[in-house]
């Protein structure tokens, strides 16, 4: 039964039942999944066992003070208490150093793993972070779209495993990059609680109850609110749990990861990774980038957190021989303005740099770096890079998905992957 | 502008900063009494209207109905279009038990037994007078009970604590409702306050959010931008006359009053310089207005000119022509459904024009609108976790000190006081937020440990007394037993095959085959697994995850 009864999701049955009240998010109504499926078929071919893990620095993540532009002496000027000193930042090249706790990067730069795309950005820009995150997401530069670019493309995918983790949100919510009409996304904030608790008076260990309570779900009336996603939600919980459990007994850590929630949710990744579960996109979040007042503590703890995260992650998957087949991309909904302000801190800006990084990655620095000297009105960059053509190139050249159906338009690459 | 009119002179701040502390000391050891939250005293007397704060406005008369529009798509409409449509959605007016439990979960976090007996009799327009009348309700039993768990309002963890438990034990439901609509709205996050030694500030926010959830838009405009918490949390109380930082002044714009499209880049600079002069006092609970630190020149801000200061600012803000559009749709969207029309919302915009912004009258003309009790808002949205947990706690009368109830929302996806940005909780807006695998399985990990009780000793639980129910209830058969409970966890009305399913859990004894047993009053025993199994799969069936 369960098995058919996800068959009857992918053919689109299940779609956006929902009634009464659609949220946006399920509104796009008339598209079918099985329209979707078949989409699917070129969205992705290829790369089964390749990976993309994601990580969302949310906040507005200051590009300046992450990737260091240590010769240009207009940084220096306007940030007299906030600019990091050129002996400090960790070099690349003759013209800019990374962040003195991003270590862990440098050691993959110097190994050949890290790409640095420069001066990311769009099409005037928003310095909300709202309607920001929303357009890095959706790809609707109003700022109004819905879906998910990262949900458009799981969603078209047919795992005909019925693979749950084909994509793992860690957190305690779904990011809008992964929120699609027909596909939930199975989203844990840890391991742990990741289980259905039993009634000890029951003998069963809890599988009739749980049996009774999915009949309740797949029975509820699919033009009831919220049917579809209560429905799919409830199923992919069950396996999810079952194939999570029995990674878990297999998986053992090679590495020690830091403590917190952000390396907790990378050793989760790893462990889906490690223990072939499936997974093809991996999210996670950072928080706290947004450093009006007081930047300096806050950033320089957000960096290590970041950096030894990282490192953490990916001497797991090179340990296990994994790390060929995973590609780690960051993204921030804005940068900072050049200019620090009267609170130690610095407001909303705009383009900012990317990192890509993996053992697949062509290591260097991508993109143009934007001026200091050619501001905007409110004093910020003007962006160089198009974001769009960052996730075509991890789209065409990672993940073997069409970035043209994907993303919706040809938005040209960049060469931190080689040309499959 | 009453409470916010004192003479701009130095030596009038020491005033502001004594009726700060005088709030914090009452907070600091919870009040006893709900209706007399913080009120800065020299403030009241400056009211133009004579209108004590606490003086809030009543309720009417009322309107209904509304007809159940219904969107499908794809494959799912066309078939449902075959199968002759409706047939399992309710439409047309809601039953009155439906619509008295609609309104107890959307205006509060759902129904007791005892809840149903109290305001059934009152009918919808009684409850809502109820409701809206708060301060003419007692609430002295919650606060002796608060009062003696002896919790320790400096940690964040005792503060959710506290508010849930308020949320599961108030006779005040709406108050709490209103109050945590506030907290997603103008929020902010223990997170950053000042540090732990700072955390009092948040419930300081939270009280003056309670005591004036119903005031005018001014005063809690007024009240919010020179809230401690908030000072700090965007950074107002660091933004220096000559520097002004832009936090504040945009999201204020953005997510208070206006909303994106409505200014620019400019209004944000200039209203960063209007609103300095604002800071926290040291790690204290209060704040003060420095006019020296306030930037005297001449600022341009959303067509107005002049040395403009944060009383121009709100003025100007709740004036708006966007600001009634953009608050009432956060209303109805919290309380009734999501993605109102322009004509779901004038009737709130005008009682906001013609009631000078009062949101006590907005939130009379919400809840009496036929918009409220349609078919259409009638479990519209997905329970938030604060909603699941209160409302569980709640509707199964759990005796307990609400150990670990913090821990619970959490892993559900919402942390009072710590929302994940300045925006809130994104469930608030869509509902469909709330809901993953990962959080659906913390809702069904929470009823059984209501159900089933913890021994640990941090966390215990005693289980539910489910012989006792039974016993006081006279139920004698598994049909009883099924619709008692329905009849406050799901208003009553169980489509009949769904109503079967349950029946069929209870007698159906392969599951359990524990030597516990629960007695009906009928003296027919049944396997205490079965007995509780079907209670909880009320609770975690579909139905009860929808408000």
């Amino acid at each position: 039964m369960r098995l058919s009864r996800r068959a009857l999701i992918k053919d689109g049955l299940l779609v956006v039942s929902a009634g009464m009240v659609m949220p946006a998010i399920f509104s796009r109504g008339v598209a079918s999944a099985k329209t979707l499926a078949g989409e699917g078929a070129h969205f992705a071919q290829a790369a089964a066992e390749r990976t993309l893990i994601v990580v969302q620095m949310a906040g507005g993540n200051d590009g300046l003070n992450t990737v260091v532009p240590i010769t240009d002496s207009l940084y220096y000027q306007m940030r007299p208490t906030l600019a990091i000193a050129p002996g400090q930042a960790l070099p690349l090249d003759g013209r800019l150093g990374l962040h003195p706790n991003l270590t862990p990067l440098k050691k993959l730069w110097d190994e050949g793993h890290l790409a640095v795309v420069e001066g990311v950005g769009y099409p005037n820009q928003s310095l909300s972070h709202f309607q920001a995150m929303d357009i890095w997401q959706t790809l609707d530069l109003n700022g109004s779209g819905t879906e998910g670019w990262l949900g458009k493309l799981v969603s078209g995918w047919v795992d005909q495993d019925g693979h749950p983790f084909k994509a793992l949100n860690i957190g305690v919510q779904t990011a809008q990059a992964l929120s699609s009409i027909s596909a939930p996304v199975p989203t844990l904030s840890n391991e742990q609680s990741y289980r259905i608790a039993a009634d000890p008076a029951d003998s069963d260990s809890g599988n009739g109850r749980l049996q009774a309570l999915m009949k309740l779900y797949n029975s509820y009336p699919r033009t009831a609110p919220y049917a579809a996603l209560l429905d799919a939600t409830a199923l992919d919980a069950q396996e999810g749990v079952r194939q999570l459990r029995e990674a878990s007994a297999q998986y053992h850590p090679m590495v020690t990861y830091p403590a917190g929630p952000f390396a907790a949710g990378l050793k989760v990744l790893a462990e889906a990774i490690i223990e072939n579960l499936g997974l093809r996109i991996g999210y996670v979040t950072l928080g706290g980038f947004d450093t009006h007042a007081g930047q300096k503590t806050t950033h320089d703890a957000l960096m290590k957190t970041f950096a030894d995260g990282i490192a953490a992650f990916y001497n797991d998957l090179a340990l296990h021989n994994k790390a060929d087949n995973v590609v780690v991309m960051t993204w921030s909904e804005f940068g900072r303005r050049v200019e620090e302000n009267g609170s130690l801190g610095t407001d909303h800006g705009t383009a900012a740099p990317m990192f890509v990084l993996g053992n697949p990655v062509n290591r260097g620095i991508f993109g143009e770096p934007p001026s200091l000297s050619n501001l905007d009105s409110a004093g910020n960059l003007k962006y160089t890079v198009d974001f769009r053509s960052v996730y075509a190139t991890v789209l065409d050249r990672w993940l073997g998905a069409s970035s043209k159906d994907v993303l919706g338009g040809s938005f040209g690459a960049q060469n931190f992957l080689p040309q499959p | 502008m009453d409470m916010h009119n004192q003479p701009t002179v130095p030596g009038d701040d020491e005033d502001i900063t004594e009726k700060r502390v005088a709030v914090a000391g009452r907070t600091a050891t919870l009040p006893a009494q709900q209706g007399a939250a913080p009120s800065r005293p020299g403030v009241v007397t400056a009211r133009p209207r004579g209108l004590s704060r606490r003086q809030l406005p009543g309720a009417g008369a009322l309107g209904l109905a509304g007809a159940g529009a219904v969107a499908g798509s794809g494959i799912a409409l066309a078939e449902w279009m075959q199968g002759g449509g409706l047939n399992t959605l309710i439409h047309g007016p809601l039953t009155s038990s439906a619509r008295i439990g609609h309104l107890l979960r959307r205006a509060g976090f759902g129904a007791s037994p005892q809840d149903i007996a109290l305001y059934t009799p009152l009918g919808f327009n009684g409850a809502v007078d109820r409701l809206l009348n708060y301060q003419q309700v007692s609430d002295a039993e919650m606060e002796n009970r608060l009062g003696a768990l002896r919790l320790d309002l400096n940690k964040p963890a005792d503060q959710q604590r506290w508010w849930l438990l308020r949320m599961a034990w108030t006779q005040r439901p709406l108050l709490e409702k209103m109050t945590l609509f506030w907290h997603g709205v103008l929020t902010s996050s223990f997170r950053k306050v000042g540090g732990p030694q700072s955390y009092m500030r948040m419930i300081v926010q939270n009280q003056f959010l309670r005591a004036h959830a119903f005031d005018t838009f001014d005063n809690i405009m007024l009240g919010i931008t020179s809230d401690p918490a908030m000072l700090f949390y965007l950074d107002l109380t660091r933004s220096r006359k000559n520097r002004p930082n832009e936090n504040y002044a945009r999201e204020m714009m953005e997510l208070f009053t206006i909303g994106l499209g409505h200014y620019t880049q400019q209004d944000v600079s200039e209203g960063a310089a209007a609103l300095t002069g604002w800071h926290v006092v040291g790690h204290s609970t209060t704040s003060r207005y420095v006019p020296q630190d306030h930037n005297n020149l001449v600022k341009h801000y959303l067509g107005h000119s002049g040395n403009l200061d944060y009383k121009d600012v709100v003025h100007i803000l709740v004036n708006h022509p966007a600001a009634p559009w953009f608050i009432c749709r956060k209303l109805f969207t919290f309380f009734v459904y999501e993605n109102p029309s322009n004509d779901d919302l004038s009737p709130l915009v005008d009682t906001y024009v013609k009631s000078n912004h009062s949101m006590g009258a907005v939130m009379r003309t919400l809840l009496l609108s036929p918009q409220f009790s349609s078919a259409k808002a009638y479990r519209s949205r997905i329970k938030s976790p604060a909603e699941f947990v209160a409302g569980a706690y709640r509707a199964l009368n759990i005796q307990g000190e609400g150990a670990g109830l913090q821990t619970m929302t959490t892993m559900m996806g919402q942390t009072l006081f710590d929302p994940p940005n300045v925006a809130g909780w994104p469930g608030d807006k869509v509902s469909a937020y709330w809901l993953n695998s990962g959080t659906w399985m913390a809702r069904l990990n929470y009823i059984d440990l209501l159900l089933v009780g913890s021994r640990s000793r941090r966390f215990f639980y005693p289980p539910l007394d489910l012989q006792g129910i039974i016993n006081a209830n006279h139920i004698d058969s598994p049909e009883r037993f099924v619709d008692y409970f329905a009849s406050f966890l799901l208003d009553g009305s169980l489509d009949p095959d769904r109503r079967q399913l349950f029946i069929d859990y209870f007698t159906s004894q392969g599951s359990s085959a524990s030597r516990e047993q629960v007695t009906l009053t009928s003296g027919k025993r049944y396997p205490l697994g079965a007995v509780r199994g079907t209670l909880y799969l009320l609770l975690a069936s579909p139905e009860y995850q929808l408000n």
